[in-house]
């Protein structure tokens, strides 16, 4: 059988112990943070770079088409094995090789969990910007394959602005080292459009990425308001000001009501919306910011307001936001989270149309995002088990998707397209456009044999994703967003 | 003479007469002494557009020209019939300034959209080694960077989209218009600094910052740059309000009149909030006094003006960018100035940046070639921005080819199969 002589030829790349074969355990990996299936022929797990390479070019010799996994908490079906393809599980590549204080760069292998870099750089005043929410579990692998961002990325952006160099396996079981340690290596950045391929172009095997120097003072406001609409208000204010927070964060009446109910974090029964604030530098700076932030929050009809300064009272104020999205599970038995981003002028609108579009489709809908950098996710809660359900959210989603487009905005902010949004490319897309992107792919040699179906709307037509609560209990109650 | 003749009344037809410059005026636009046989300055990407599509049809080399400030940057090009002329695209087009976002046509100088944002107290922190009369399109193709970017990014950091026209004359977008966006590859990083050579870009969309309330800029005298950029190292970690730092090397200093005889200034730029701004200050100098560096507030033109004056490519100059991580930077300001002491030195010291030039001489190669030598031995890269022309087309000025040149050659080979684009001219002669 071609699986049987696959599997012989990958156990003898990496060893036996390393290759994961058997119909039970491959279950485990079919799936990442969506619904969305695949059953691999074979799970691979190499212990480095070289291997990673063999088991690229082996799976080429099979034509099984290759997809690389880390931690499976992508939210946009993107570690979601092809049918019959070979995964490259990342968990024992999990090493950071290097960290360099005073150059203020770390070299880490791709299954390295995102928060222990910032662990790792912390016995020297440093940290690793990107903050996606389930950064105690996701790897920088599937940073890097997504993009990924988070929270403080309004002020210090997303992983892209954060990674200088490159180890990747081409399709052909190459290595290459692309950009590298310093400013700007002479020739085309590849570095950059790998970052965020979502493993179509290249297997990322090693990473370079910045560190920065935490900040003398860290202050968290916290406001409640009546209505969403003044929260949104108080956001474009606060930009408007010529503050750029280190992050700016909404959550509305629904999501609330659920971190009320799971982890009592004081917020009032009636109130509409709450905005957490942070931000950041000299003490002074800081201060400032805080202060301005206060006036334009009481100016626009706040209700409450709090105020953080030591690491335990701001900690107290992110709670109910870090665990927002694991309050929700219990709403609902599934719920479908969007990732879409408007201009945030456009934040107040594209809100109410949002709100609009899940009262007359007759879902309950939670609110929960990076409001300053207009980065809307939607939360959609639903019960598969109610017939036609599922494609009532489906149509929902993309009515969102649609408003966020028609806005000036686009269908992912942070998530990627995966399998989930191929069809919604060509809305901000043209042919044209698309022809090009795809001709990288044929100038990094891929074709289909890396992650095929992801991205590009030409694939196979599969259905989209949804977040369920066994999900959320796989990768912690702050997964996502 | 004839063929250029049709050529020109070739485009005359496709674009209109006011489109086409007259013959003798193609002089103004010559690469490494190359002359195309016609200028073109289209009025309408569409017309861009249908530039590209003659010259892809017909296999003629085209190369875009921005505010003609960098093209010394790169080889010497294979090939050069038409001169692509961005300066008609010269619109700010959407700016909300509440998104802190805008978008502008590339032919736009870089004097004029700074201007506009102002307005608005706001900017884009673009700011390329010489020539306020860059423009947008041209600034991205080179990625030139300023000083600046210690606290801002380089320009891949802030530019969220790009429209531009492929070497077959097809107008496609990168990116968008919303300051965060993953979906598709990210295009804009492989546009950005790839020298005109894949694509012409027509329009930017850049993210926007508030102007800083405060600005102070002060310049510390060290005997060595080992001191400098250990001094810059440490107001960096202590997080005070930086914006740029500068280091000149001592025949760089005296020229400038920055410190005494035989020191190296650090320039140090301050910006933020007024009272950050104030502390921030307050404290470097402290520092700097228990040093015993020499340390004074200085007007921030003067500060800057020592740039042009060193890098400027008016002179029959030669001028290198190297790169190393910061904490090599001292060894390879030392390892250059120990091939030649003339050598005026600039250096970023926390990007790990170094410009070094001196005059141009026709055989200045058994130099360029220890350069090299030194960069890499440094694990540092070196590129030759500008040189003799004799001598530029002996050499490669980017080097030996970066350990992926295959993958950046088959991207060339994807994005301009004909070398249509500025052929020769990037790494590699690609």
């Amino acid at each position: 059988m071609a699986q049987g002589k696959l599997v012989r030829d990958l156990q003898a790349a990496v060893g036996r112990r390393w290759v994961v074969h058997a119909p039970e355990d491959l279950i485990v990996y079919e799936y990442d943070a969506t619904i969305e299936r695949g059953l691999p022929a074979a799970v691979v797990l190499p212990n480095s770079a070289q291997q990673v390479a063999s088991v690229v070019r082996i799976a080429r010799r099979h034509g099984a088409p290759v997809t690389a996994r880390g931690a499976g908490t992508g939210v946009s079906g993107g570690a979601v094995p092809s049918a019959g393809g070979v995964v490259i599980a990342t968990a024992r590549m999990n090493r950071i090789l290097e960290v360099d204080p005073e150059n203020r760069i770390a070299v880490v292998e791709p299954g390295v969990i995102n928060l222990d870099i910032s662990k790792a750089a912390a016995p020297h005043g440093l940290y690793y910007a990107p903050d996606p929410s389930s950064q105690k579990a996701c790897t920088i692998g599937g940073n890097v394959a997504e993009n990924a961002g988070g929270p403080h990325c309004l002020c210090y952006g997303v992983t892209t602005n954060h990674v200088l160099g490159l180890e990747v396996v081409t399709a052909d079981g190459v290595l290459h080292w692309l950009g590298g340690r310093t400013a700007d290596p002479p020739g085309y950045d590849l570095t950059g459009v790998v970052v965020g391929s979502e493993g179509t172009l290249a297997v990322v095997t090693k990473v370079v990425v910045r560190l920065l120097h935490r900040p003398e003072s860290t202050i968290t406001l916290l406001a409640i308001f009546d209505e969403v609409d003044q929260a949104s208000e108080v956001v474009s204010a606060i930009i408007g000001q010529g503050i750029v927070p280190a992050a700016l964060e909404m959550m509305d009446k629904a999501t609330m009501e659920a971190v009320e109910a799971a982890i009592h974090a004081g917020y009032p029964p009636d109130a509409g919306a709450v905005l957490l604030i942070e931000v950041e530098g000299l003490e002074e700076e800081a201060r400032q910011q805080a202060e301005a932030v206060r006036g334009v929050c009481r100016e626009l009809g706040a209700r409450e307001l709090s105020i953080g300064f030591a690491a335990e009272e701001r900690e107290r104020l992110w709670a109910g936001r870090k665990g927002a999205l694991g309050a929700l599970g219990r709403l609902a038995p599934a719920y479908y989270i969007l990732d879409g981003v408007v201009p945030r002028t456009r934040l107040p609108a594209v809100l109410r149309g949002v709100y609009e579009a899940c009262d007359r489709f007759g879902f309950r809908v939670a609110n929960v995002f990076h409001a300053g950098d207009g980065n809307l996710h939607p939360n959609i809660m639903f019960d598969e088990a109610v017939p036609g359900a599922t494609e009532r959210v489906l149509e929902l989603g993309k009515e969102i998707m649609r408003l966020c487009v028609d806005a000036g905005g686009t269908i992912t902010g942070e998530h990627g397209v995966g399998y989930e949004k191929r069809e919604f490319m060509t809305w901000i897309f043209s042919p044209d456009d698309l022809a090009v992107m795809a001709g990288l792919k044929i100038a990094f040699g891929a074709g289909e044999s890396l992650n095929p179906g992801k991205i590009f709307p030409d694939g196979d037509g599969r259905k989209f994703s949804f977040q369920g609560r066994s999900a959320i209990e796989r990768v912690g109650p702050d997964a996502y967003v | 003479m004839v063929k250029q003749q049709s050529l020109a009344a070739d485009l005359e037809s496709l674009l209109g007469s006011d489109a086409v410059l007259p013959c003798e005026r193609s002089v103004a636009f010559a690469v490494d002494g190359q002359v195309p046989q016609a200028v073109v300055t289209p009025g309408t990407v569409e017309q861009v557009a249908q530039v590209m599509r003659y010259a892809h049809g017909d296999g003629l080399a085209v190369i875009p020209w921005g505010g003609g400030s960098h093209m010394h940057i790169g080889n010497v090009p294979r090939r050069y019939d038409i001169a692509l002329s961005l300066s008609r695209l010269d619109k700010v087009g959407e700016h909300e300034p509440a998104d802190l976002t805008v978008t502008c046509q590339a032919g736009i100088p870089l004097a004029a959209l700074r201007w506009h944002l102002a307005q608005h107290d706001q900017f884009v922190p673009l700011g390329p080694p010489w020539g306020e009369e860059a423009t947008i399109g041209g600034v991205l193709a080179a990625n030139a960077s300023s000083a600046s970017r210690h606290a801002y990014g380089g320009p891949r950091d802030f530019t969220i989209g790009l429209r531009v026209v492929t070497a077959d004359g097809r107008i496609t977008r990168a990116g968008g218009r919303v300051v965060k966006n993953v979906a598709g590859y990210d295009l804009c990083k492989l546009y950005i600094g790839s020298l005109g050579t894949l694509a012409v870009i027509v329009e930017a969309t850049f993210k926007l910052w508030p102007l800083p309330k405060a600005e102070r800029t002060a310049v510390a005298a060290f005997e060595t740059p080992a001191q400098a950029c250990s001094f810059a190292a440490e107001l960096h970690r202590r997080g005070f309000s930086l914006r740029a730092f500068q280091l000149l090397n001592p025949t760089a200093t005296a020229a400038a009149r920055l410190a005494p005889e035989g020191l190296c200034a650090l320039v140090i730029d301050l910006a933020g909030n007024a009272q950050a701004v104030e502390r921030s200050y307050r404290e470097i100098a402290g520092l700097a006094r228990e040093l015993l560096a020499d340390f004074a507030e200085i007007d921030p033109a003067t500060a800057w003006e020592s740039r042009p004056r060193l890098v400027s490519p008016s002179e029959p100059i030669l001028t290198c960018r190297a790169s190393a991580l910061p904490t090599k930077l001292p060894a390879l300001m030392e390892a250059l100035e120990a091939i030649d002491g003339a050598l005026h030195i600039l250096a970023w010291p926390t990007l790990g940046v170094v410009y070094a030039s001196w005059p141009a001489l026709a055989d200045d190669e058994g130099t360029v070639r220890r350069l090299w030598a030194v960069a890499s031995e440094l694990d540092g890269t070196l590129v030759v921005e500008h040189c003799h022309p004799e001598m530029k087309r002996r050499i490669d000025v980017f080097g030996d080819s970066p350990p992926s040149f295959g993958l950046m050659r088959s991207v060339k080979q994807q994005f301009d199969p004909q070398g249509v684009l500025s052929p020769g001219r990037f790494v590699g002669r690609l």
